[in-house]
């Protein structure tokens, strides 16, 4: 009678939790109709997952057509949402995306259980006895997963932890043994809230039950102590955890916090410095603390590191987000005696920083790094595995003729892509516009091909071509080549002053390079030659935007610093730099 | 509001209320709970009073006395494991957590898994073991229940005991095998050859390798069951290599009875060049009828990260035709790479070379990749996938015409005067 009032008292709400979701009443209706056309067989693809006796293959649950994309991506998303709702009860703001207590339970929820197939469960809002517990369990439809299910809605709807304590009792005195995974879930649950106690009583058990951890549980522990007055418990863990696998960046970030947290700089920058030479990449939020608990602190050596954390932004071509930058700015005016004062400025295209006059660094290479990039353009851009893929061996041996009997040009243009700018003209004409705009005292120019433009066509016009062949050179690739590889290589070979026209952002090239040192070279010679171009409105002129004359990195001259920053997720691109700098000089 | 009805409550469990709530004071007293809820408190105060608390730790007694004769045994210390056991010991727990590991590892998987370079690597080859193991299981408990319906028909038959005289004699899979085999000794001498290029090894993964056999193991299969069959030949092919183990993997001592020719040479020293017609996805040519005095190439690849113009560089290199097939001729594409697996490929040679009917052929695309036959000019057909798209998807126009622009060559654009 109680339970079934309670059940009862359950469902009502289970279903206004599932009204008040942001679904008209018609989705929800088609929603339910979409449940109800599964095929039969994809049905029981469904559950062979969850049952022993199952009786289909398996089907990953994410790519079982069972509910059309859309309302799938709408589940999804109704899903983050309750997530985001949970990471703002956590202490300290997140900046990067994955927050860990979302993979944590992405972690603990096994694919078996259909993601959302039970996501309308609701937990009971109090302890329960072990009676009521059956109960609620013989009238679930999956008995077999009840408790995972029940576990996830948990830390799903962050109940008190009293009422998982009671579940884990039930298990306990049901099996007299409470399953591995149970326990990774009761932890999620204890670091969501922060229960240290408990954390420490789940590890005791998992310690003695259980030869090793897995790095899960680690990490969850890592993550739960370290917020605590044990956190240098967390340090031993970390340790322990890294006799198994390498320890995961939220790991090492939530040891570092501690350590940061506690004054311990020494100790934290140790950290810092073991998880770059295991190339675990740091997350911006560690080294953002470092800035913010140094703030006011003394020390050569401190600002030592700290310097050597601005060069590695500046290494990695990483510009910090808003409120990184601001932690930098704060902790720069806060050294004592030193007088440095920061400034928010955009720069513009001349280079000068509007604030102290200082030229940028200039975006050319040395002659080493040119030598270098010009190398690697041509062994793994152009060759790769097989000249044949891009070119071919005799093709490449006649552009390079073509180019040496020719060179220096001062501007390579990609016949192609700029012909297409337009679309509503003819892609001649196109061409010959961009060629006539640049074609001005002098400059030489090399224009690349297919060798289906010299066929008269529709498109191509050979008295226009022949107009052009007079301003510009003229390479014609075959119609299977590939032309940006013999764009790149002319602009190389033209010498530091050539300039490149296309409003391709050549990533697909960037990436045949193979190691990411010169791949950041690769975009840093791009954003110094490129020349893009744009229609300007209903098209009458073409706009070209001239490469960037000073380089986008961290840049020191020992009493100034240029730090480039971005609006969070402003710049999502690899391609794209920000605009906005952070200008810190000493008085 | 909520702390006004929390008091109420309290007032309710004090004792005295409950005799008076349920003498129908609850109207005016609880202007703010529903009967509903009230109900659910008064019956919990019956069950269970707070007198009475669960033991929440219990759990934890539970956990720790169970272990303690365990414990005296086990040194809690950890030793230090070899490598081989640790890994054990790891994927043990990963289970345990719920991951996807296969529950039977045999020492050759785990040091294959030992060698994975990276957590995410580890954790897609355990997937991958773990849906192996699952088909396994699965294969075998269907196998069984075939096995228990068999004997129960047997038994009715039995019982029954009528057995049918047939004018046939019931012709079983040796006979066949022998008739397919009389077939494929005929292609081997008039048939028209069909050469798989075995060179791709080292574009591959060991795992693409044993998916490529796979697929050449069915393509044979089709083959030798067609009417008119090719005369297979892999050439490029190198005693030893992996393409080697994995075939003798499949076929075992078959190996050496497969009506197939077999050969290090390349093909271009087995056939005159002229003849010879590259079919890959990467063509600018496009195949329109099947002609019966050529000899068709098809690199055997998988490339599950489609490395573009891979084959198309081994004809370039070697200056041979090639051609690919049309399908968005005949097809209107929907979705996922033009590449078609071996087996799909042969099927569609055999039946072009059969019937020389393109619809027909390219039934064996696979259904997801296309929404229907052509039957309009593609132009007229752009809309109705524009329109289709943006029911289904609502995606909007400008994506849904990327997406054509990406499957149609520039010859089909609009003309726009």
């Amino acid at each position: 009678m109680a339970l079934f009032s309670q059940t009862s008292h359950q469902g009502f709400q289970a279903l206004l939790w599932k009204c008040h979701m942001f679904w008209p009443v018609s989705r929800c209706r088609q929603l339910f109709a979409a449940s109800f056309s599964i095929p039969s067989r994809e049905k029981i693809n469904y559950f062979s997952f969850m049952t022993s006796s199952s009786t289909a293959l398996p089907v990953d649950p994410k790519e079982t057509g069972v509910l059309p994309t859309k309302e799938r991506s709408e589940i999804d998303c109704k899903e983050e949402k309750g997530w985001d709702k949970e990471t703002k009860e956590i202490p300290e703001g997140k900046h990067h995306f994955s927050s860990s207590v979302g993979a944590a339970k992405k972690r603990s929820m096994s694919p078996a259980v259909s993601r959302h197939k039970f996501t309308d469960v609701q937990p009971p809002e109090k302890p329960l006895e072990s009676e009521e517990w059956n109960r609620l369990r013989e009238n679930f439809q999956l008995p077999e997963i009840f408790e995972e299910v029940m576990l996830n809605s948990m830390i799903r709807c962050n109940s008190p932890i009293d009422v998982a304590k009671s579940l884990l009792t039930h298990m306990a005195k049901r099996d007299s043994d409470v399953a591995y995974s149970m326990l990774v879930k009761y932890l999620t649950l204890c670091v969501q809230q922060g229960q240290v106690s408990e954390i420490c009583d789940v590890y005791d058990i998992m310690k003695v039950r259980f030869k090793i951890l897995e790095i899960g549980a680690y990490n969850l522990f890592i993550k739960g102590l370290s917020n605590s007055d044990q956190w240098r418990m967390a340090l031993t863990l970390l340790e322990e955890s890294k006799k198994i696998m390498i320890p995961s960046r939220t790991s090492y970030e939530s040891c570092i916090k501690a350590a940061c947290c506690h004054q311990e700089m020494k100790l934290a920058f140790e950290l810092y410095h073991e998880m770059l030479a295991k190339d675990v990449v740091p997350t911006l939020d560690v080294l953002q603390s470092f800035f913010d608990f140094s703030r006011g602190m003394k020390g050569a050596e401190l600002q030592k590191e700290l310097f050597s954390i601005l060069l590695y932004l500046r290494d990695n071509q990483i510009y910090p987000h808003k409120t990184f930058m601001w932690s930098i700015k704060l902790w720069f005016e806060s050294i004592p005696g030193r007088n440095w004062r920061g400034h928010l400025t955009n720069i513009k295209n001349s280079g000068q920083c509007p604030v102290c006059n200082h030229q940028l660094e200039d975006s050319n290479l040395t002659e080493e790094e040119y030598s270098n990039l010009s190398e690697r353009i041509i062994r793994d851009v152009i060759h790769g595995t097989d000249t044949f893929r891009k070119t071919s061996p005799q093709e490449f041996e006649a552009f390079q003729t073509f180019v040496e009997n020719r060179v220096p040009f001062d501007i390579v243009i990609d016949g192609l892509n700029v012909s297409h700018i337009k679309p509503k003209k003819m892609q001649c004409e196109n061409l010959r516009d961009a060629v006539d705009c640049l074609a001005k005292d002098n400059v030489r120019l090399l224009v690349l091909g297919r060798k289906h433009m010299l066929l008269n066509s529709s498109n191509w016009k050979r008295e226009v071509m022949k107009e052009m062949q007079a301003k510009a050179d003229f390479f014609f690739a075959e119609n299977i080549s590939e032309d940006d590889a013999f764009l790149l290589y002319a602009t190389l070979r033209s010498g530091k002053h050539c300039k490149f026209v296309t409003r391709d952002f050549l990533r697909d090239h960037k990436a045949c390079l193979s190691d990411s040192l010169t791949r950041h070279l690769f975009r840093k010679w791009q954003r110094g030659h490129q020349i893009m171009l744009t229609a300007s409105g209903d098209g009458r002129r073409l706009k070209f935007l001239p490469p960037f004359q000073y380089d986008c990195v961290v840049q020191t001259t020992g009493d100034t610093w240029h730090i480039p920053y971005k609006d969070v997720f402003e710049e999502k691109y690899s391609y794209e730099v920000p605009r906005k700098w952070l200008c810190i000089q000493q008085k | 509001m909520q702390s006004a009805n929390m008091l109420l409550k309290k007032i309710v469990r004090s004792s005295v209320l409950p005799v008076a709530a349920q003498h129908g004071m609850k109207r005016d007293l609880f202007p703010l709970s529903r009967t509903l809820s009230l109900s659910l408190c008064l019956k919990q105060d019956n069950s269970c009073k707070p007198s009475e608390k669960l033991d929440l730790d219990a759990w934890k007694k539970v956990m720790k006395s169970g272990l303690q004769e365990e414990v005296s045994e086990t040194v809690s210390e950890p030793q230090e494991l070899s490598s081989l056991a640790g890994a054990r010991e790891t994927l043990e727990m990963w289970r345990l957590a719920g991951k996807l590991v296969p529950e039977h590892v045999s020492e050759e998987q785990l040091k294959t898994f030992m060698e994975c370079p990276s957590k995410s690597a580890k954790k897609k080859y355990l997937k991958y073991l773990y849906l192996k193991e699952l088909h396994k299981k699965n294969d075998k408990r269907k196998m069984e229940e075939k096995r228990e319906r068999r004997l129960e028909a047997q038994e009715q038959t039995s019982k029954t005991d009528e057995t049918k005289k047939s004018p046939f004699l019931s012709l079983w899979t040796s006979t066949m095998d022998k008739a397919y085999n009389w077939r494929a000794a005929q292609s081997m001498i008039f048939g028209q050859p069909l050469v798989f290029d075995m060179s791709y090894e080292k574009d591959m993964s060991v795992r693409e390798v044993a998916n490529t056999v796979k697929q050449l193991v069915q393509s044979e299969g089709c083959n030798r069951r067609a009417v008119d069959p090719f005369h297979i030949h892999f050439c490029n092919f190198k005693d030893d290599s992996l393409y080697h183990r994995e075939f003798l993997k499949h076929y075992k001592e078959a190996w050496g009875r497969l009506l197939i020719t077999v050969t290090e040479q390349c093909y271009t020293e087995v056939f005159p060049k002229d003849k010879l017609i590259y079919l890959t996805a990467d063509s600018p040519k496009v195949m329109k009828t099947f002609d019966h005095d050529k000899i068709y190439i098809v690199g055997s690849m998988v490339d599950k990260s489609i490395k573009t113009g891979v084959s198309l560089a081994r004809a370039k290199r070697l200056g041979l035709e090639t051609a690919a097939l049309p399908l968005d001729k005949y097809l209107l594409w929907n979705t996922g790479a033009k590449n078609l697996t071996l087996d799909q490929m042969m099927q569609i040679l055999l039946t072009l070379k059969d019937t020389a009917d393109w619809k027909k052929a390219l039934e064996f695309v696979p259904k997801r990749k296309y929404c229907g036959f052509v039957s309009k000019p593609v132009s007229e057909l752009k809309k109705t996938l524009d329109l289709v798209n943006t029911l289904k998807l609502g995606k909007r126009r400008e994506e849904v015409q990327k997406q054509f622009a990406k499957n149609y060559p520039k010859k089909y654009k609009l003309k726009q005067k």
